[in-house]
């Protein structure tokens, strides 16, 4: 049997085939002890492996679990109003990436030194930042999305 | 005031109401489906701490795009495709850390296991379920994780061949070989296990 | 006598022109200045590059008060700058990537990132003597970069 005939048969069993092809193969199965076999023998598998599918339980507590992606999430939320009025905090905007696509400016922007050397290149996702404050330290970040998402 | 609860409310309704902006909405969805969407994550990653941080980075990030489910699919269905990508591209940047994975170099040789006869014997005859999981288990741990892959998004996932290669960014073609290999190399690593015993 | 008198005021006069001109030219140009520092950032425990040394304290808190988790930042290059007033600073981090800075007005600056010549950001930020604005990305086999502008004087 060579390497086609093992994938359709394959291709058979998961149901991948066209009809005409289907019935050939069934027919070829029919007459054919090898096949027979292999074609067995993957059902087992598969039905062995679907079987077990494996039920595993998160190892943290619901509200540990949740904490973290409470933080993530809230940083996202709309900043609260700033200390110090100024014309310019209506600049400083919270921006939640938003658009599974983005366009991506493909810019390399950090070369470090060489010698046992990172050469670092990275993409920037144009228009996916997102903006974080701390106003007791008067630091501001601005986190701009790479890769691109999927 | 009293808490808002949301344990008898429908995943519909809870995804609509998280779309608004409810948080306490999305932590009943979190609670209901945290398990599942980790033993993916897990099943991908094979490691506990990287599973949950995934599975926590897919929940966040299903929130951020949460206006974008518009009921095409179950909400679980959807909330899986997004952990299985970020399992993808961690996994991805591991393997570019590392040396290629012989799994991979050896079943584009051709594979030994193409050659192998049909294991005649039912490799699982006899074993209990929690016996034959353990198995699987410890066999899955030997694939690479492009083989581990194509096969929970196969029989898992219920993906078809042409979405699992739109997944994975291969061919059709790659991910029938990679699948035929994988199982292939589960049949003989539990018969050999079962040898073993 | 009344020569010497006359002279002394002439003298006492020109210099006191001279000082306030002197003071209206330190008024009109009032400089701001600033630290900026490109950073990488790592779960490792070293940098690859010998030459790069850990971040001072004070920059290593305030990249934690802003939520970032990674266990090192390496300090790859620091530049000072003074930006005239209502001007602009360019501030070259490395080969391939640079800043600009200029005050629009009152403590309000235009903060530019650039990587090879092309505009990736561009940030207005209200930033007062002591405050810092943070540009951060992922960098590969989950790193980051960092550039952290601090405004000093």
């Amino acid at each position: 049997m060579n390497d086609e005939q093992q994938l359709k048969l394959q291709a058979f069993l998961d149901g991948e085939l066209p009809e005409a092809e289907t019935r050939e193969i069934s027919a070829w199965v029919a007459r054919d002890a090898e096949a027979t076999a292999l074609l067995k023998e993957l059902r087992q598998t598969r039905q062995a492996f679907k079987s077990t599918e494996a039920n595993v339980q998160l190892p943290e507590s619901r509200e540990f679990y949740w904490s973290k992606i409470q933080r993530e999430i809230e940083r996202d939320l709309p900043a609260a109003p700033p200390q110090r009025p100024s014309l310019f905090h209506r600049f400083r905007r919270v921006l939640v990436p938003v658009g599974a696509f983005a366009v991506l400016v493909v810019i390399s922007i950090l070369t470090f030194p060489r010698g046992n050397g990172i050469d670092s290149e990275m993409a920037v996702a144009d228009s996916e930042a997102f903006t974080y404050q701390d106003y007791d330290s008067g630091t501001t970040l601005v986190w701009v999305s790479y890769p691109a998402e999927r | 005031m009293a808490e808002k609860d949301y344990s008898s409310a429908e995943d519909t309704a809870l995804v609509r109401l998280a779309q608004k902006g409810d948080t306490s909405a999305f932590e009943e969805l979190v609670f209901r489906h945290r398990d599942k969407i980790y033993a993916r994550a897990y099943s991908m990653m094979r490691n506990e701490e990287e599973a949950v941080d995934l599975s926590q980075e897919a929940w966040v990030k299903g929130w951020q795009r949460l206006h974008q489910f518009q009921g095409e699919s179950s909400f679980t269905t959807w909330m899986t495709r997004i952990v299985i990508n970020l399992c993808l591209d961690q996994l991805r940047k591991q393997k570019r850390q590392r040396a290629e994975s012989i799994e991979l170099l050896d079943e584009e040789a051709g594979g030994v296991e193409r050659q192998m006869p049909a294991v005649t014997v039912n490799p699982t005859e006899r074993l209990e379920r929690g016996e034959l999981r353990q198995r699987i288990d410890k066999a899955m741990s030997q694939l690479s994780y492009e083989h581990r892959t194509v096969l929970i998004l196969h029989e898992f996932e219920e993906m078809e061949y042409k979405e699992i290669a739109k997944t994975m960014d291969c061919s059709i073609g790659t991910v029938m070989s990679r699948l035929f290999y994988a199982r292939r190399k589960l049949a003989a690593l539990l018969a050999d296990l079962r040898g073993a015993d | 006598m009344r020569f010497r008198i006359g002279s002394s005021v002439s003298l006492l006069a020109a210099v006191a022109s001279l000082l306030l001109v002197l003071s209206a030219a330190a008024a009109q140009a009032r400089d701001f200045k600033f630290e900026a520092q490109l950073i990488w950032a790592t779960m490792s425990e070293s940098s690859p590059d010998p030459q790069h040394k850990p971040v001072d304290e004070k920059t290593r808190e305030r990249l934690a008060k802003v939520n970032l988790k990674w266990k090192n930042y390496f300090l790859v290059r620091k530049v000072d700058a003074s930006v005239p007033e209502k001007g602009a600073k360019e501030v070259v981090l490395s080969d391939k990537c640079k800043i600009s800075i200029r005050q629009v007005d009152e403590e309000n600056f235009e903060v530019s990132l650039f990587g090879q010549g092309k505009s990736v950001l561009k940030r207005m930020q209200n930033i007062s003597k002591g405050e810092m604005l943070v540009l951060g990305g992922n960098a590969p086999d989950s790193t980051s970069w960092f550039v952290a502008v601090r405004r000093t004087e």
